[in-house]
């Protein structure tokens, strides 16, 4: 079950990244760079 | 995929990179949330582990330190469970000052000072507290605690149910209480890492034919059940006695009953399930409590609140509060002064299983010299 969830833990992350890259707007930008913060912590299982 | 090109794309690399740089600031405090607290035995301790009760737990972050100390004497066994919830700091604190003083004079004491090992390396989410405690000792030299979290880390155990069913009884409870140590009791060896825990103390109980059994806890000063014994039904009278004697001494300790439907928590299930008497003392901490302001190291040492001291001006505390607030060493010499009278009362109600165990700070020692005069020098 534990690694079911980091995988979706890592595609949310992917996704994340990805609006962080497409997205012109500054604070979409800053909101995925934030949301990806604990996402990164949690798959390398640090937090 | 439309990523954008160039110099488009530098204001989201910017950002990302801020992030990483954040990750790694925030995983060096994380990690190093992982290095144990060291702890200086009294002579005449041995050290063991909880996973000779439970090989599972061995190279897990659940395996824990059983400190064993045996008397000249013979007699029974006490066992001391501290850090059940490692955000209760006056449970394990009394716990390590009991492993750093005590000495046996009759029968086997056995301390187990953090209970929930994998609690200490994380901290409870939006709950703003402070990752260490700092203790000077007489010498000038320093000792660090971790602060931690009440739950089983989530690196050990995630996900969790929506709904946690303690098994043997079927009872429900929120789906965060799977990883609370004291709702996973008898425990089971195949279950849950909160289950195996909970599985590996009661075979220590079991194996170790232990006589008297605590449980070291902490709880906001607004919740009713504080400055307080908790008995199972085996051991009321014992708790009665102890009671009393503490109220001749000037310690006001009330006395609970351990309900009989509320499953999962130590001092029933250690009771129903083992030969141990078991008793859950339990002191007020406002750096646990919801109406706290600011969650530093100095509110959980002085336990002073300007929120607190409107709330006891309302009549709304379970417990004296004034501008002295509920300091650390107040609720560590509490929590010693009310196990040294139960292993008393429980000595004189049954000789046979009785145990003399010197050396453990008085009260008002621990309240007039501090915590750190009871702390061993690692020099």
């Amino acid at each position: 079950m534990t690694w079911i969830y980091m995988g979706l833990v890592a595609l949310v992350l992917f996704l994340v990244v990805d609006r962080c890259l497409r997205d012109r707007d500054p604070m979409t930008q800053a909101t995925a760079a934030m949301v990806a913060i604990p996402l990164v912590l949690r798959l390398l299982r640090v937090k | 995929m439309n990523w954008m090109m160039g110099k488009e794309r530098r204001p989201a690399l910017l950002m990302l990179a801020l992030a990483a740089a954040v990750c790694l600031w925030a995983s060096r405090d994380f990690l190093a949330m992982r290095e144990r607290d060291r702890v200086f035995p009294a002579p005449g301790f041995r050290v063991e582990m909880l996973s000779s009760y439970l090989p599972d737990l061995k190279g897990t972050g659940m395996d824990t330190e059983v400190y064993v100390q045996e008397g000249p004497e013979k007699g029974g066994t006490v066992f001391v469970l501290g850090g059940t919830h490692p955000n209760e700091p006056a449970g394990y604190l009394a716990a390590v000052l009991l492993v750093e003083n005590a000495k046996v004079r009759r029968g086997r004491l056995m301390v187990v000072p953090f209970g929930n090992a994998s609690g200490f390396t994380h901290n409870q989410p939006q709950e703003a507290s402070p990752n260490r405690l700092t203790f000077q000792l007489d010498d000038g030299s320093m000792r660090t605690f971790r602060y931690g979290s009440r739950d089983v880390s989530p690196l050990v155990m995630w996900p969790v149910p929506d709904v946690y069913v303690h098994k043997p009884s079927g009872q429900s409870l929120s789906g965060n209480e799977s990883r609370n140590l004291n709702r996973s009791y008898p425990g089971d060896p195949d279950g849950s890492p909160a289950e195996r825990l909970g599985f590996a103390i009661m075979e220590l109980l079991r194996r170790e034919e232990v006589s008297v059994a605590f449980d070291l806890h902490e709880a906001s000063p607004e919740y009713p059940v504080v400055d307080a014994i908790v008995a199972h039904e085996k051991g009321m009278e014992v708790a009665a006695a102890a009671a009393m004697d503490l109220k001749l001494e000037g310690i006001e300790m009330r006395l609970e009953p351990s309900p009989k439907n509320l499953r999962g928590l130590s001092h029933r299930e250690w009771g129903d399930g083992t030969g141990a008497v078991p008793f859950l003392i339990e002191t007020a901490n406002p750096s646990q409590g919801r109406l706290r302001g600011r969650t530093d190291e100095r509110l959980v040492k002085t336990g002073l609140d300007k929120a607190y001291l409107k709330a006891s001006s309302l009549g709304r505390l379970f417990v004296p509060y004034d501008q002295g607030g509920k300091p650390l060493d107040e609720r560590v010499g509490r929590q010693l002064a009310t196990l040294s009278a139960l292993v008393s009362a429980f000595s004189m109600f049954d000789q046979d299983r009785g145990v003399e165990i010197r050396g453990i700070p008085s009260y008002q020692d621990v309240m007039s010299r501090g915590i750190g005069h009871f702390l061993r020098s690692g020099r």
